[in-house]
């Protein structure tokens, strides 16, 4: 089914061309205007479809810049998925788009092994012709993933109020701590957590690298699933503002028949629901080590096109001895695996600059930010440490309560 | 004094099919226009291709001519017509007592029409009101008027023809009841022409009854306005009529990037009655929504107007129930020898009726050359290795417009990008690059950007100039192109003809686009102001 977006709001302005982070670095973008609203009135007469279309990171901030509320964006991503049901997408690109399905491989191996296999000079020069940059740091399968560290996990008893965490397959696969980190100060909070392991990816990667069936395929099982926890009335947090903004506006814009039956599509943010255990009083703060900590927080795209506020820098700057400032200097380059394909490695290194020498400018060593591939992109660009607010809120109040 | 056997005056699709035709046969001739090329009725209808399903019932004649033509030119015009098809639909608000007589005068006219299973239809197209009764598929498509008359130039000049554009006529020299010659002016320069003859030929549309009046006799043509709304894009992917006794607004033609809705019907008093008033765009929105239910939220890009060259037999029905047929004058029936009238008809029918008044002047000049437009195409295909070397040059999806705008020029234009060190988009909107307005804005015919525009459709998509014109304007001036008017008065005159479409269908999205636009140019750049200071 083609699906379209009437492109009659954009009155050409060009707010999002000057706002967009790859055409300020490439002239290979011929713009979100273009590539979007502009293009998508000769799509509607099958004009058929520019290359530069694929040099569209879905970074958002042409969604975000917009004034008349186009979607430029999701207009560029169904033409995407559109092009690529005709034209099989690469090798590369279904590697990077079923990551989902490489961690439950890899699982059954220690991961000092796949690591190493992944690493070493041989395999990345293998990649690279593959099309995977070799100069690009991929990020490392942790040793134990989620739902192993979940199962071996034992929550406190006597918890009567329930949650769900929806992890997302960076934490699932790569950050499992930040997914514990989560349920430590959820349980801490009162909150017992539930993980059901029916949830699966989002399906960001697999829409955004053209593999719209396999995305639909998850987008069926993980609303389903949700439907079924909202109709009990538990809450479903996801730390992943990827994943939260696939479920909340992508799902709805790219498979409307899906979503047509909810009121809404979309999880809760845990770090808003954190802020609230904070403000209501179920998460004590007032023990929180004081000791003096500087952090430089980065507002990933994707919680930034959500509208919802930084309720991650809210958490940071309610902590005593913590000093929060917001970088503020846009994407970072990454975009999920844009960053990690060959041809657009530089294109993302010339994004995150502004950002890296932000951060390095600033003098502050610590590095705070939500979104799991933003990390990896600000600890290559910088070699700062980087991790997720939560991780720092339970680390300044783990100190005192468990030792 | 220059020479030649034939004059055309009126540049339209007729007159320049009769040069086309002409010079195929071996005649010389020399076409006068007093605008730019096709800047009458053959710029300003709906663009539809009719397949006759709508003159089928009322003029069975008109009917077979359309389609016979339809047909010709789908395959001689390739590049200016999209083949797609046409739905005649029965709304709920249509007399489904017509629906019989219609299929069968149709069939009668040898039109194809094909029922099409409602919830079929509403499957292709789902902007149609689910209320629909009946459907049928029948070979209509849209046509890209002014291209079509363009590539018919190109195809004359390769042949010897002659044009002069932006040249009035102002005298027809007869002597001892022949013509002699014509005399006009180049109204750019003001320098004024003399052109020995021995045929005239007036297929000057609308205008006729005032070139006709030089030599002091007079036609029956009536010029009739019609509105037009084109909105911002397709919203139907083929053309639409309303199953009944054709009337206003009943027809949807998408358009390339665009759909037009039209038309009205009114009795015009003077042929260049361009102006389309808001009560006509109300009026075809609110018939139109009959078929588009949402109709009103798409966004309208302007509205504009034509006339068109009714044949008014004395004492017969005007307006709408006039006849669409064509109708030829041979002057010396009334003393004149040597001069001819070509009126009425309708785009469709152009190439048949320069035909038929060809025939007539090779008969009177002795000439036995058969005529040939309807079998030789009027531009060749551009070679599959040119497109992919465009590729490189332009964007990819462009390619395609590219080729079909430029026709003969294509390659010419290719090797030009190729040669420069990049070649930007200047209009986003329909995607025109830079190297194509260069060569379009160098060639002889073009006098302004208003020229360029209407060869390349700059400014003619989402902002209506508001980007593209400064940009087109910087660029024309950097390489020196020499235009009339001076940049500032260029860019003013190009904008105030962009604003006029936009002043009738005044709000909404369009609205802020206009607001952005004038922003831009009245406010920040002062245009009015510059021209002033100019002058002082």
């Amino acid at each position: 089914m083609k699906r379209r977006i009437n492109p009659d709001k954009c009155v050409a302005c060009s707010t999002c061309v000057v706002q967009c982070p790859v055409a300020e670095v490439t002239s290979k973008f011929l713009g979100p205007r273009m590539l979007g609203p502009a293009s998508e009135r000769f799509r509607m007469l099958n004009a058929g479809e520019d290359d530069s279309l694929s040099y569209c990171a879905n970074c958002k901030n042409c969604d975000i810049s917009c004034p008349q509320g186009v979607e430029v964006s999701n207009i560029n991503m169904l033409a995407r998925a559109e092009y690529c049901r005709e034209n099989r997408p690469s090798f590369r690109d279904w590697i990077l788009a079923h990551g989902e399905l490489e961690a439950k491989l890899v699982s059954y191996f220690p991961s000092f092994l796949v690591n190493f296999g992944m690493a070493n000079p041989i395999s990345k020069q293998i990649l690279d012709m593959v099309g995977v940059s070799k100069k690009a740091d991929l990020p490392k399968f942790a040793s134990k993933q989620f739902p192993a560290m979940f199962k071996e996990y034992k929550q406190p008893e006597n918890l009567t109020k329930r949650v769900v965490f929806y992890p997302g397959c960076f934490i699932k696969a790569y950050a499992p701590q930040t997914g514990m980190d989560l349920v430590w100060l959820l349980n801490k909070a009162g909150y017992k957590v539930e993980y059901p392991e029916v949830f699966c990816c989002c399906g960001t990667p697999l829409y955004t690298n053209g593999f719209e069936a396999d995305a639909r395929k998850n987008a069926v099982k993980n609303l389903e699933e949700l439907a079924a926890w909202r109709k009990a009335g538990i809450p479903v947090l996801s730390l992943c503002p990827s994943c939260q903004l696939m479920f909340k506006s992508e799902i709805p814009a790219f498979f409307p028949d899906l979503a047509e039956n909810m009121e809404s599509t979309a999880l809760d943010d845990a770090m808003e629901f954190i802020l609230g255990c904070i403000n209501r009083g179920e998460l004590d703060i007032s023990e929180a080590d004081t000791s003096p900590l500087d952090i430089i927080y980065h507002a990933p795209c994707h919680l930034r096109a959500q509208g919802i506020g930084f309720p991650g820098l809210d958490i940071l700057r309610l902590l005593p001895g913590v000093h929060a400032v917001n970088a503020d200097a846009g994407c970072c380059g990454i975009s999920g695996s844009y960053g990690f394909k060959k041809e657009k490695y530089d294109i993302g290194m010339a994004i995150g600059s502004k950002l890296f020498d932000t951060i390095k400018d600033s003098g502050i060593r610590q590095v705070a930010t939500e979104c799991g591939t933003c990390k990896v992109q600000i600890i290559h660009g910088t070699g700062n440490p980087c991790d997720h607010p939560l991780t720092i809120l339970r680390r300044r109040l783990d100190k005192k309560t468990t030792k | 004094m220059k020479h030649t056997t034939v004059v055309i005056i009126g540049g339209g699709a007729t007159g320049i099919g009769i040069l086309r035709d002409l010079s195929m046969r071996g005649v010389k001739a020399v076409l006068l226009e007093q605008g730019g090329i096709a800047s009458g009725a053959s710029s300003r209808f709906h663009g539809l291709l009719h397949s006759g399903g709508r003159y089928a019932v009322k003029d069975n004649e008109a009917a077979r001519e359309c389609i016979e033509e339809n047909m010709i030119l789908r395959r001689i015009g390739r590049e200016c017509v999209e083949e797609s098809e046409g739905f005649f639909v029965l709304s709920q608000q249509d007399d489904p007592a017509y629906e019989k007589p219609w299929v069968e005068a149709c069939a009668k006219a040898g039109i194809k029409t094909e029922p099409v299973d409602v919830k079929e239809a509403l499957r292709l197209e789902p902007n149609l009101d689910p209320g629909i009764k009946a459907v049928y598929r029948v070979p209509d498509s849209s046509v890209d008027g002014f291209r079509l008359v363009w590539h018919n130039a190109m195809s004359a000049r390769r042949y010897g023809g002659e044009m002069l554009t932006h040249h009035e006529v102002f005298a027809i020299d007869q002597e001892g009841g022949k013509v002699k010659g014509v005399r006009a002016r180049n109204l750019v320069t003001g320098e004024e022409v003399c052109i020995s003859c021995d045929v005239v030929v007036n297929a000057a549309g609308s205008w006729a009854a005032k070139v006709v009046e030089l030599v002091g006799l007079e036609v029956g043509v009536q010029p009739d306005r019609g509105t037009l709304v084109a909105f911002n894009h397709r919203f139907t992917s083929r053309v639409i009529n309303r199953l009944h006794m054709s009337s206003d607004g009943d027809i949807f033609v998408p358009h390339g990037s665009i759909t037009i809705l039209g038309t009205t019907s009114f009795h015009a008093d003077r042929p260049d009655a361009h102006e389309a008033p808001t009560e006509d765009v109300l009026k075809l929105l609110d018939i139109g929504e009959v078929l588009i239910p949402n109709l009103r939220s798409y966004r309208i890009l302007r509205a504009f107007a034509g006339t068109r060259p009714l044949y008014v037999a004395k004492g017969s029905a005007a307006g709408r129930a006039a006849s669409r047929g064509f109708h030829i004058s041979d002057h010396s029936e009334e003393g004149l020898d040597g001069m001819f009238s070509i009126f009425g008809g309708k785009f469709t029918t152009y190439r048949l009726m320069a035909e038929k008044l060809c025939d007539l002047v090779c008969e009177k000049l002795g000439v036995h050359a058969e005529c040939r437009t309807a079998v030789e195409p009027l531009i060749a295909d551009p070679s599959p290795a040119m497109m992919e070397k465009a590729a490189k040059y332009f964007p990819v999806h462009s390619v395609p417009l590219v080729a079909n705008r430029l026709g003969d020029a294509f390659p010419i234009v290719v090797e030009k990008a190729a040669a420069m060190k990049s070649n930007p988009l200047l209009c986003e909107c329909e995607m025109v690059t830079r190297a194509e307005i260069e060569y379009v804005a160098s060639d002889p015919s073009s006098h302004s950007m208003t020229d360029v525009r209407l060869r390349t459709r700059l400014g003619m998509g989402t902002c209506q100039g508001t980007y593209c014109s400064l940009r087109t304007i910087g660029a024309l001036t950097e390489c020196r192109v020499p235009f009339p008017l001076s940049p500032a008065d260029n860019l003013r005159d190009f904008l105030q003809e962009r604003w006029k479409g936009l002043r009738p269908a005044l709000w909404g999205l369009q609205a802020r686009e206009m607001e952005l636009g004038r922003a831009v140019y009245a406010a920040t750049l002062n245009i009015d102001g510059a021209r002033d200071e100019q002058k002082n």
